[in-house]
């Protein structure tokens, strides 16, 4: 059983919280990722997987790429991924293999 | 040499604000009712400055350049941080000064805090003010533990630098009287799949070592169980850092639930001091 995915970040986990975190701090980066999330995603030169599965809201995904929780809390948020859709998805992690408390 | 009016504790959490409705509408004006004993009793002992023991949630810092403590050095903190939190945008003055004395105090006691003289406070900082109903014109000195990212400070680190906070706001002579609010926890997880699965044994068991005056028994619990509590329960360093400050003073609960559809269990209590 554990609080964390990640005891320390992976490059790829550093990749999407950078991802995350400029999307909700940066003035105008929200707007520009709803105007062409594949133009603004291609801005980090990141993994396809780690694009496609923030482009397709894929909650369950970016929780196992060991994504820090709260930038991804903080994305559902403020993205408006509806409350309900982003438990469900974590909740159907907790027999996953991936998932360290599983 | 300034009097510790008193030295509070609250669960924070932006659900509050943002889907209050999540919960039953007499639930919620219990909770909500509990704040605003707090703050009722928080007025009565007539401070001058608050410290405020909370905890970033990645928008002040980041991994390029994480701290382990931050000290707030500023004239006046803006808040919220978060475009998407629900609450009314406003400005606390900050105790520069006071800040400032801690901040060198800290290093002369041999803790190594940061310190920033430009942070916008999120809803860790915000929502139990605001709840509490303090007057943001109030001074304060926030003091941020790193709570949200591996690898964090331990809770004896913590308690240890509550213990020297306790010193170093009783010798200050800046101010006549000093409140403290350390905000957090208690058992909560934040977007992992055990959200709003709420450890009700863990936190009862904590607020019963609290009672109880055993700080080795409640460090003990906090290090070896904070696992089993989930990674929103990693903010309880603030009230380690609480019970540092308190130096004996006993500790009551004022409230407790364990609110699944806020994903938090919700606790509040004060050191007697």
């Amino acid at each position: 059983m554990a609080n964390w995915q990640e005891s320390m970040p992976s490059t790829r986990a550093y990749i999407m919280n950078k991802v995350l975190y400029e999307l909700h701090h940066k003035p105008d980066d929200l707007s520009a990722y709803q105007k062409d999330a594949d133009a603004y995603l291609a801005r980090f030169n990141m993994p396809q997987d780690l694009a496609d599965c923030i482009k397709n809201n894929d909650v369950a995904r970016m929780y196992l790429s060991g994504v820090n929780p709260y930038l991804l809390r903080a994305h559902c948020i403020g993205v408006r991924i509806p409350e309900d859709e982003s438990l469900a998805a974590l909740r159907s992690l907790l027999t996953h293999e991936e998932y360290n408390n599983g | 040499m300034a009097e510790i009016t008193g030295i509070y504790t609250a669960s924070h959490t932006p659900v509050m604000l943002n889907f209050p409705d999540r919960i039953p509408a007499d639930l919620r004006d219990e909770i909500f009712g509990a704040y605003r004993a707090m703050g009722d009793d928080f007025m009565r002992g007539k401070p001058d400055a608050l410290i405020v023991l909370s905890n970033d949630h990645l928008h002040n810092f980041f991994l390029d350049n994480f701290p382990a403590f931050c000290f707030g050095c500023a004239e006046s903190y803006e808040s919220p941080i978060e475009h998407w939190l629900h609450a009314k945008r406003r400005t606390f003055a900050g105790d520069q000064a006071f800040g400032a004395y801690l901040l060198q105090s800290a290093l002369e006691a041999d803790f190594d805090p940061s310190f920033s003289m430009e942070m916008v406070l999120d809803h860790g900082s915000l929502t139990p003010l605001e709840l509490a109903g303090v007057d943001p014109a109030l001074p304060i000195v926030p003091v941020l533990f790193n709570c949200v990212q591996p690898p964090m400070p331990t809770m004896r680190r913590s308690h240890a630098l509550g213990r020297f906070l306790g010193d170093a706001l009783r010798a200050y002579d800046g101010v006549e009287r000093v409140a403290v609010l350390a905000t957090g926890g208690i058992s909560h997880d934040i977007a992992t799949p055990r959200m709003g699965m709420v450890n009700e044994e863990f936190d009862r068991t904590l607020l019963d070592l609290l009672e109880a005056g055993e700080p080795d028994a409640v460090l003990n619990h906090a290090t070896d169980f904070v696992h089993t509590a989930g990674n929103g329960c990693e903010e309880i360093r603030m009230w380690m850092a609480a019970m540092g400050i308190a130096a004996g003073a006993p500790f009551k609960r004022t409230y407790y639930k364990a609110v699944n559809d806020w994903y938090t269990g919700i606790g509040i209590g004060r050191f007697e001091v």
